[in-house]
C-alpha cells in the first residue's frame, strides 16, 4: 500500500509538472503580454520597458525555469494587472470557490442519489419518468437562466435570500442551488444505471432470499456497488467546480477563482494564469488519488495487495 | 409431517394468446427432513418454481397458486413470507461466484440476516457464523469472516452460502442447482456435505437439478418436470427402478452407468429441446419428442397412480419399459 501511494505521488508530481509546462508555453503562444499590459496606442518605449521589466525577451525555457524555481520557493510572482502577489490574490478568492464547489456537489449528490435510486427501483414506471424529467430540466436550462429565475423568485419576490455578494452563508445558498442542480443530471443517470445493473445481480437476489427488508437490500447491497463509478464522476466534477464557474460567480457577484481566471485571460496576466493552472492540476491529481482510495474502500476487489 | 405444500402453482409471463407459461399447475409437498429432487432439462420451469416459492420471481412474472404454505404459515401473504423467508426457509443458488456481494466481508453477509431475524447481538451472531462455517467444513473460520468473496474459491463460496443459509436453523433448504457451476470433485464434496448436514440437522431439502445421476445419490422422492408441469412423481426407488413416463425413461437413459454402459456405446439423448409453452396448451407437452407418442397424445391425458407413484401419460405402463 505504501509503495502504491509513493508511486501514485511520484506520478502526480510529474503530471503537475507537465501541466505547468503546457500552460506556460501555450499561454505565451497565445499573445503578447507586453502589448496587452501597455494598452492600446501605447508607445514603443513603454512596451520595450515592460518587456525588459518582466524578462519577456528571454528564451521561453529560461523564463519557465526561473518561474519554476520561484514557485518551488513558494513565490508565485506578482500579478501584472492587480499588482499584488499572486499567492495572496488566489488565496483571497479560492475560499469562495471551494465553499461554492463543495455546497454544489453536496446538493447534486443529495438530489441525484435518491432520484437515481428511485428511478432504478421503479424503472419503466411513471416514477422513473418523473425522476428523469426533474433531472433533465437541470440539464436543459442554461445555468445563467436558472440563476436569474432563482434570483427573481427567492431574492426579489420572496426576499428570503440575498441576490449577490459573499458576505454570509446566506449568499451562497442561491448560487450553490443553481450550480448543484445544474450538475445533477450526469450523477443521476450514473446512479440510475448503476442501480439497475446492481439490482439485477445475483447477490441482490441472495440478499432478498435471506429475508432482508427491501430498503436494506436496495440501500446497502445494491447502492454500495452502484456508487463505484459515481466516485470517479465526483472527482471530475469537483475539479471542474474548483476551477470555478465564470457564469455563476459573475451573476451572483461571488468573487472567486473562475472570475479571476476569466479576468486574467483578458489581461494576459500570465503569473496568475500559470498559478491557477498549476493549482487545478494539483487539485485534479489529488482528487483522482482520493477517488481511487474511496473506490478501494467501496469495492475490495480494487484493493492493491 | 408435511412441511411445505404447493398446490396448483402457475407462473406466467405476459397475458393472453402470447402468454408464456413457465410453470403450469404444479403441485407437490415436502415432508419434514426429506430430500425432494425436482429434475428436468433446462427450461422446464424448475428454477421458476423455486423462485415462486421464495417470492423472488422477476417483476414481470405473474404467480398464481391455490395454496402455498409452510407448516401453518401462508406464504402468499406478505407477513407470512416475511416471517419465513431466510428464516425457516433458506435458499442457495447455482452460481456461488456471483451470489455473494463483492463489497462486504463474509462475516457481515452471514450475520446480517441472522441479526435481522433473531435480534441477536453482533457478538452472538459472529459466534454463530464461526460455528456454521466450521459446520460446513471450513478451516480457521474466524479468519474467513473478515475475508471478501473474491478471496475464496468457488467451492468455498458455495460452502459459505450453505453456512449462511443454515444460520437461522431453517427447516427447509431450497438448493437450485447448487453444484452445477463447480468442478466434479468439489461437486461431490458439496453433495456429501448437504447429505451429511441433512442427517445431522434434520432439515428438508428441495434439490433442483438437471442431473439424474445426482438425484440417485441424494433423493428420497423425485418430481420429474417437463415444460412447466409434473409428469411423474415417486420415491427414488420407484423413479429409477420403474420409470413410467417416457420422459423419465429417456432421462435415465442419458446417465452413463459404470459397469452397465458398454464401452464405446452411444449414450442416450433426447432429440430437440423443451418447447416454450405459449398461449393455449393442449395434450402432452412431451409428445413432440416422445418415441411412443400416439395420435391420442394431443387430447386429455389421464393422471395415473400406483401407491405413492404417479405419472401423467396416455400409456398405462410405459411401452418403452415393456420393450426393454
Amino acid at each position: 500500500m505504501l509503495i502504491y501511494l509513493a508511486k501514485r505521488l511520484g506520478l502526480s508530481v510529474l503530471v503537475a509538472l507537465f501541466a505547468s509546462i503546457l500552460a506556460f508555453s501555450l499561454l505565451r503562444l497565445q499573445g503578447n503580454a507586453a502589448t496587452a499590459l501597455a494598452g492600446e496606442g501605447a508607445r514603443a518605449e513603454d512596451i520595450a520597458l515592460i518587456i525588459q521589466t518582466y524578462g519577456l525577451d528571454r528564451p521561453i525555457v529560461l523564463q519557465y525555469l526561473s518561474w519554476l524555481g520561484d514557485v518551488l520557493q513558494g513565490d508565485f510572482g506578482t500579478s501584472y494587472f492587480f499588482r499584488t502577489p499572486v499567492a495572496e490574490l488566489i488565496a483571497s478568492k479560492v475560499g469562495n470557490t471551494v465553499i461554492l464547489a463543495m455546497l454544489s456537489l453536496a446538493i447534486a449528490l443529495a438530489l441525484s442519489i435518491p432520484l437515481g435510486v428511485l428511478a432504478a427501483v421503479y424503472s419503466g414506471t411513471w416514477i422513473d419518468r418523473l425522476c428523469a424529467t426533474i433531472s433533465l430540466l437541470g440539464q436543459a436550462l442554461p445555468s445563467f437562466f436558472l440563476a436569474l429565475c432563482m434570483v427573481m423568485l427567492f431574492a426579489i419576490k420572496l426576499r428570503w435570500l440575498p441576490a449577490s455578494g459573499d458576505a454570509t452563508w446566506r449568499h451562497f445558498v442561491l448560487p450553490a442551488l443553481t450550480l448543484g442542480y445544474y450538475i445533477t443530471p450526469p450523477f443521476m443517470r450514473l446512479v440510475r444505471a448503476g442501480m439497475i445493473d446492481a439490482l439485477g445481480n445475483d447477490y441482490v437476489r441472495t440478499a432478498r432470499a435471506k429475508g432482508l427488508p427491501a430498503s436494506r437490500v436496495v440501500l446497502k447491497h445494491a447502492l454500495r456497488n452502484a456508487l463505484v463509478p459515481v466516485v470517479g464522476l465526483v472527482a471530475v466534477q469537483l475539479g471542474l467546480l474548483i476551477g470555478g464557474s465564470v457564469v455563476i460567480e459573475s451573476i451572483f457577484a461571488l468573487d472567486g477563482l473562475g472570475y479571476l481566471a476569466y479576468q486574467s485571460i483578458g489581461y494576459r496576466d500570465f503569473p496568475v494564469l500559470q498559478a491557477v493552472v498549476l493549482l487545478l492540476a494539483v487539485v485534479y491529481v489529488v482528487l483522482t488519488l482520493v477517488a481511487d482510495l474511496v473506490n478501494a474502500w467501496l469495492d475490495p476487489r480494487l484493493r492493491v495487495s | 409431517m408435511t412441511l411445505l405444500t404447493v398446490d396448483n402453482l402457475s407462473v406466467d409471463f405476459g397475458r393472453g394468446a402470447k402468454a408464456l407459461h413457465a410453470v403450469r399447475g404444479l403441485s407437490f409437498s415436502v415432508a419434514e427432513g426429506e430430500t425432494l429432487c425436482i429434475v428436468g432439462e433446462s427450461g422446464c420451469g424448475k428454477s421458476m418454481t423455486s423462485l415462486a416459492i421464495m417470492d423472488l420471481l422477476p417483476r414481470i412474472a405473474r404467480r398464481s397458486v391455490d395454496r402455498l404454505t409452510m407448516g401453518e404459515t401462508d406464504l402468499t401473504r406478505a407477513a407470512g413470507i416475511r416471517a419465513v423467508r431466510g428464516n425457516q426457509m433458506a435458499m442457495i443458488f447455482q452460481e456461488p461466484m456471483t451470489a455473494l456481494n463483492p463489497a462486504f466481508p463474509i462475516g457481515d453477509q452471514m450475520t446480517e440476516a441472522y441479526i435481522h431475524h433473531t435480534g441477536a447481538s453482533a457478538g452472538v451472531a459472529r459466534a454463530r457464523a464461526i460455528e456454521m462455517l466450521a459446520e460446513v467444513g471450513i478451516a480457521s473460520p474466524e479468519k474467513r469472516l473478515g475475508q471478501y468473496p473474491h478471496q475464496l474459491s468457488g467451492g468455498l463460496r458455495q460452502r459459505v452460502m450453505i453456512a449462511m443459509a443454515l444460520m437461522t436453523s431453517p427447516k427447509l433448504l431450497i438448493a437450485d442447482e447448487p453444484t452445477t457451476a463447480l468442478d466434479v470433485t468439489i461437486q461431490a464434496q458439496i453433495l456429501r456435505l448437504l447429505r451429511d448436514l441433512q442427517k445431522r440437522l434434520g432439515i428438508a431439502i428441495i434439490f433442483i437439478t438437471h442431473d439424474l445421476g445426482l438425484v440417485s445419490r441424494i433423493a428420497d422422492r423425485v418430481v420429474v418436470m417437463y415444460a412447466g408441469t409434473r409428469v411423474e412423481e415417486g420415491t427414488a426407488a420407484e423413479i429409477f427402478d420403474k420409470p413410467r413416463h417416457p420422459y423419465t425413461r429417456a432421462l435415465i437413459d442419458c446417465i452413463p452407468q459404470p459397469g452397465k454402459t458398454e464401452r464405446g456405446a452411444m449414450l442416450g439423448t433426447i432429440p430437440g429441446v423443451v418447447p416454450a409453452m405459449v398461449g393455449e396448451v393442449r395434450g402432452c407437452a412431451f409428445r413432440t419428442r416422445c418415441a411412443v407418442a400416439t395420435p391420442l397424445c394431443d387430447g386429455a391425458i389421464p393422471k395415473r397412480r400406483a401407491g405413492s407413484h404417479s405419472w401423467v401419460c396416455i400409456h398405462e405402463t410405459s411401452p418403452v419399459e415393456a420393450s426393454a
